[in-house]
């Protein structure tokens, strides 16, 4: 199972709608589309702007099109910092995070607890 | 005559193609040579991208599940406006909108080719396949298709391709470069297309005769025919040969009966086997019945399937196999893959996880039991604990069909033998009807060795002597407990391994319908200790 521990610093939230958030890809990010697709479509729900940064790359790129998370090439182990700005920014990035930590829903569904 | 030229690659999918080349063309230059105003030029790339999407949305609408996923991601990245703005931002430099297009996309997937992860290189194929579908909606050229039968010869092949194509007829897959990570490799394994990928660029005459043997990693440009002999093409032998021998029984040349019944992956192919070939239905795998979780709750539609089954096995026994999700398959929201997940919650596991996935198909076994000789077997079981809640629930879904006034019968419910620790203590399982050996995860599980990654394939065929070991010692067990015990892993359908197989004391193999010829050949020269007949 899943051993890796995840880096991750705590949240910086401004109550004027800026947030982000650093988190470890556990889930191989490339291996299959769906999680691109499911991620996109999270973020395309906030009113905000979501944009990633991976790997300290120092370019921040548009959270909500998935042919830019596509082109980041991220993969296991990679870290993705999340930041929103504008309405519901705080919201967007606990969200997405949470997404990311669940491996973008790929075991919840499972339905675990069912 | 042409001499056979042979070129090894690696197999994406299992199984033996034989037909004409049909070679992939790239999309020609000409149809980049027009040029609009901007603006004009800006509105066709619009409405091309619209088209597109629209013929994506009626291919997912009829496709199954998984293959609407692939499709799925491929809308989405036609919806994003970024891929628009690149090609946009080369019509206003100066090129017409196909070229803009093309160039804008080829920048892109290079990028993806590049990516370090084999598996998002694999998606590069997806976005060739979004670039074409739009250039073919741009100049109105169609999408290029291709004669069933063939065998298709390319750098890589695009999933909707796939999918738009009829598999029906055999033919098969090489790809110069591709990758058994792609999504047209899932697809063409779940069809038992034969695929063999990374065989470099060769040459070859669009026509030209080419045998994909995807068992041996190999195709074999006009073959002759010996290859094609050593290959046992599917379509060529396996029915006319089938249909003269009846009986599912053979006798090894020491004259004892072994039982051969079939393997089937999906109803459809019952239409082309006769029955009296074999006896009975050794495997029947009901994950492909099911192609989102939607269906795999649909009780009417289990139902259906198992009673057409039954009815076409009628008195031999057909066993069917419950849902065995996890590991390399999946259903949108359900036993979703990562790589920990051949080991994780699968099989019987995921099915007493999830209740009422278990519980709609449970009714319908029993229903259907009453119209044939139903056994259930039940994939992945570790413990007997497992075994005995299957059973909990077989026992409770069937009072609750019976106060109700519906029809029940219990089927026997045997376990797969595929995970070590089981197989290695078949005795704590007495209350499994029977057993049936899935060698193609115990090899994994035994190996450690992950049957879909390239880069440990090896290990995977060297697990052999350790399987046979287990079945020897699995076979043993179950005899001493008066159970039957069969295997329907593909080392039964392989020649190389039966006569192993009966050393360690097989007498019912579950083949491939389209293997049972040979298989029936091979047994009848061997004696029971899988020795060849003395002259």
């Amino acid at each position: 199972m899943d051993n890796r521990s995840r880096r991750e610093t705590p949240e910086a939230v401004d109550t004027h709608g800026y947030c982000q958030a650093e988190i470890e890809v556990t889930h191989g990010f490339g291996l299959h589309a769906r999680p691109s697709v499911i991620f996109t479509r999270l973020a395309k729900s906030f009113p905000c702007t979501v944009e990633i940064e991976v790997n300290d790359s120092h370019v921040w790129l548009n959270g909500k099109s998935i042919v830019k998370i596509m082109g980041a090439r991220i993969r296991t182990g990679s870290i993705l910092k999340i930041r929103a700005r504008g309405l519901r920014a705080a919201e967007a990035i606990h969200a997405l995070k949470a997404l990311v930590e669940r491996d973008f829903d790929e075991e919840k569904k499972h339905g675990r607890s069912a | 005559m042409a001499e056979a030229l042979e070129i090894a690659g690696t197999a994406a999918s299992p199984g033996v193609g034989l037909g004409p080349v049909h070679r992939a063309a790239d999309v020609p230059a000409e149809v980049f040579a027009l040029r609009d105003t901007v603006a004009a030029e800006r509105d066709k790339l619009r409405q091309a991208i619209a088209t597109a999407i629209a013929e994506l949305r009626a291919l997912a609408d009829r496709s199954d599940e998984e293959s609407a996923g692939i499709l799925d991601f491929q809308i989405e990245m036609l919806l994003d406006p970024a891929l628009v703005e690149m090609a946009e931002g080369r019509i206003v430099a100066g090129d017409g909108a196909a070229l803009a297009w093309v160039g804008a996309l080829d920048d892109y997937i290079a990028g993806i080719e590049e990516a370090p992860d084999e598996q998002l290189r694999a998606r590069a194929v997806d976005i060739v396949d979004i670039r074409n579908r739009v250039v073919s909606a741009l100049t109105g050229l169609p999408l290029e298709n291709f004669a069933p039968g063939s065998v298709f010869v390319g750098k890589d092949l695009e999933p909707s391709r796939f999918l738009a194509h009829d598999w029906t007829a055999g033919g098969g897959i090489v790809l110069f470069e591709g990758s058994v990570s792609s999504h047209v490799a899932m697809l063409a394994r779940g069809r038992s297309v034969p695929m063999v990928v990374a065989t470099g660029r060769f040459e070859v005459a669009d026509g030209a005769r080419v045998l994909v043997d995807a068992n041996n990693a190999r195709v074999v440009v006009a073959p002759d025919d010996e290859h094609v002999r050593e290959a046992k093409p599917i379509k060529a032998e396996a029915r006319p040969i089938a249909a003269r021998r009846a009986g599912g029984v053979v006798e090894t040349a020491d004259g004892v009966a072994i039982r051969l019944s079939a393997i089937i992956n999906d109803p459809t192919e019952l239409r082309a086997i006769d029955p009296a070939s074999f006896a009975g239905i050794g495997l029947m795998r009901t994950e492909f019945l099911v192609a989102s979780s939607a269906d795999a709750v649909d009780e009417q539609r289990h139902y259906d399937i198992y009673r057409h089954t039954l009815e076409w096995a009628g008195d031999a026994p057909a066993i069917v196999r419950m849902l065995d999700l996890g590991g390399d398959k999946t259903l949108p929201g359900l036993g979703a893959r990562k790589s920990e997940s051949f080991m994780g919650l699968r099989g019987i596991r995921l099915l007493l996880a999830r209740p009422e996935l278990a519980r709609a198909q449970v009714r319908a076994l029993l229903r259907a039991a009453v119209h044939g000789n139903l056994g259930v077997l039940l994939p992945m079981v570790t413990v007997p604990d497992e075994l005995d809640a299957m059973r909990t629930y077989f026992e409770e879904e069937r009072a609750v069909l019976l106060r109700r006034g519906v029809e029940a019968r219990m089927p026997e419910i045997g376990m797969m033998v595929e995970v070590p620790a089981a197989a290695l203590m078949l005795e704590r399982f007495s209350r499994s009807a029977f057993f049936s050996f899935g060698t193609n995860d115990l090899a994994q599980y035994l190996m450690a060795a992950a049957r879909d990654d390239q880069s440990v394939a090896a290990l995977y065929d060297a697990a052999t002597p350790a399987v046979l070991r287990v079945i020897a010692q699995g076979v043993d067990l179950a005899e001493a407990m008066k159970k039957p015990i069969g295997i329907c892993g593909e080392m039964a359908s392989d020649p190389r391994h039966v006569p192993a197989l009966m050393a360690a004391g097989l007498r019912h193999f579950s083949v491939a319908p389209n293997r049972v010829t040979d298989i029936r050949s091979i047994i009848s020269g061997l004696c029971t200790d899988g020795r060849p007949r003395r002259r």
